[in-house]
């Protein structure tokens, strides 16, 4: 999956999420920018009151970050499946499997771990189980 | 009188026990008649998981389901003094309630089945206290597991220690589990008790003491069974057979499609397993 690809991608979670109330809801208190590094490649979302504000390309080191998510496409477009297989069906199964990273200030993302794992859930193919 | 048909076959009562000098309010739900089957729930959860296997008819027609709450979980109160108090279960004070549980109970030979937690002690039981049970059915249960996350997020003044743990443990739950049971599964999570999830956590993800010793076990008196489902990423199936190869004679199934909380996320894919499971005790 290219660059202009994964851009429509994390926009299009957007929408979706910005249709979800439940979502909403449980993301009012999440105003941060969140770095997804796929492939090297650096995607800046910056989230304010639960909705996806911007998507904005790097490379940057200027851009302030609360965490980061980096993973390989490859990993990224099986979690994406419909029903994806064994330790690729969630965000830490890149850790456990080696395939990714999750750093930075991890507890910010615990304390909204079920809203961002939803989130990255929102770009699985229409048949998904959410 | 007859019961309204409309209520479920389980009956819960409550009964209390002495466990390391202290004294505990225990809640046990049954169901059925025959050889009894002690269920041990997971960590920051209830004897809820077990709802489905305590519901089956054909199973209970031939076996005695008895699934107690832990101490501080589900609706067994934390003993008294408990406000001043930092829960951390250990291996020893969990083996002893069992035992306690068993005789308070009045049980004889037993099968003793549990989850993850209650999957490690069933291995600590085979081990050191096999005598008074049948044989153990270890689910989602390994020799030792380090923690892949901070235990203390499950409990601070500023998160809701529940969401999280649901949220956290949600990675062990299958995609193929039907929604409603995923989310049932879950809610467990989310009710537990301040700091409880933290507590289970810190006897299983830091006791090694069962690292090397396995080989110990007797299979010849007291089989053992190891089940583990292809989602979990906690106990791993590589991680089952890590520990079933060290004993002597156990038995491994691993399930395909299912996680971490078998019997509580997809009833339907855990009881063909779990049926295979019980006709490896006699």
């Amino acid at each position: 999956m290219d660059v202009a690809n994964l851009r429509a991608r994390f926009e299009d979670m957007g929408d979706q999420l910005s249709r979800r109330p439940h979502l909403l809801r449980l993301g009012a208190l999440f105003s941060e920018t969140v770095l997804i590094e796929v492939d090297g490649n650096e995607f800046y979302l910056t989230f304010h009151r639960g909705l996806l504000e911007k998507v904005t390309e790097g490379p940057s080191r200027q851009t302030p970050w609360r965490f980061a998510l980096r993973v390989d496409s490859a990993s990224l477009e099986k979690f994406w499946e419909p029903i994806p297989e064994a330790f690729y069906h969630d965000i830490f199964g890149f850790v456990k499997t080696g395939r990714g990273r999750i750093d930075g200030d991890i507890l910010a993302l615990v304390k909204n771990l079920r809203y961002f794992k939803e989130f990255m859930a929102l770009g699985r193919k229409k048949e998904a189980v959410q | 009188m007859n019961a309204p048909t409309a209520f479920e076959p389980i009956i819960g009562r409550y009964l209390t026990i002495e466990v390391a000098g202290r004294s505990y309010r225990i809640y046990v739900e049954e169901a059925g008649q025959g050889q009894p089957v002690i269920c041990f729930h997971t960590a920051g959860a209830d004897n809820r998981q077990w709802r489905h296997i305590l519901n089956d008819a054909e199973l209970t027609s031939q076996y005695r389901f008895i699934a107690p709450d832990l101490p501080w979980h589900g609706k067994s109160l934390p003993p008294e003094g408990f406000e001043e108090e930092e829960y951390l279960l250990t291996t020893e004070v969990y083996v002893e309630t069992v035992l306690k549980f068993v005789e308070a109970m009045g049980l004889e030979n037993p099968i003793y089945a549990g989850c993850s937690m209650g999957g490690r002690i069933a291995l600590q039981l085979a081990l050191n206290n096999p005598e008074p049970f049948k044989g153990f059915i270890a689910i989602e249960a390994s020799d030792f597991q380090p923690a892949w996350y901070d235990i203390d997020w499950f409990h601070r003044p500023d998160a809701h220690g529940g969401e999280m743990g649901a949220a956290l443990v949600s990675a062990n739950i299958a995609p193929q589990s039907p929604r409603a049971e995923r989310w049932n599964t879950q809610w467990m999570f989310m009710q537990s008790g301040p700091g409880v999830f933290r507590g289970d956590l810190n006897f299983y993800t830091k006791d090694d003491s069962l690292v090397g010793k396995l080989g110990g076990i007797d299979t010849s008196k007291t089989p053992v069974h190891i089940m583990v489902g292809t989602y979990d990423m906690t106990c791993t199936p590589e991680d089952a057979k890590r520990t079933a190869d060290q004993i002597p004679g156990a038995t491994l199934a691993v399930m395909d499609g299912i996680g971490h909380f078998p019997m509580s996320e997809n009833p339907a894919t855990f009881r063909p397993h779990f049926v295979e499971a019980l006709s490896k005790m006699d």
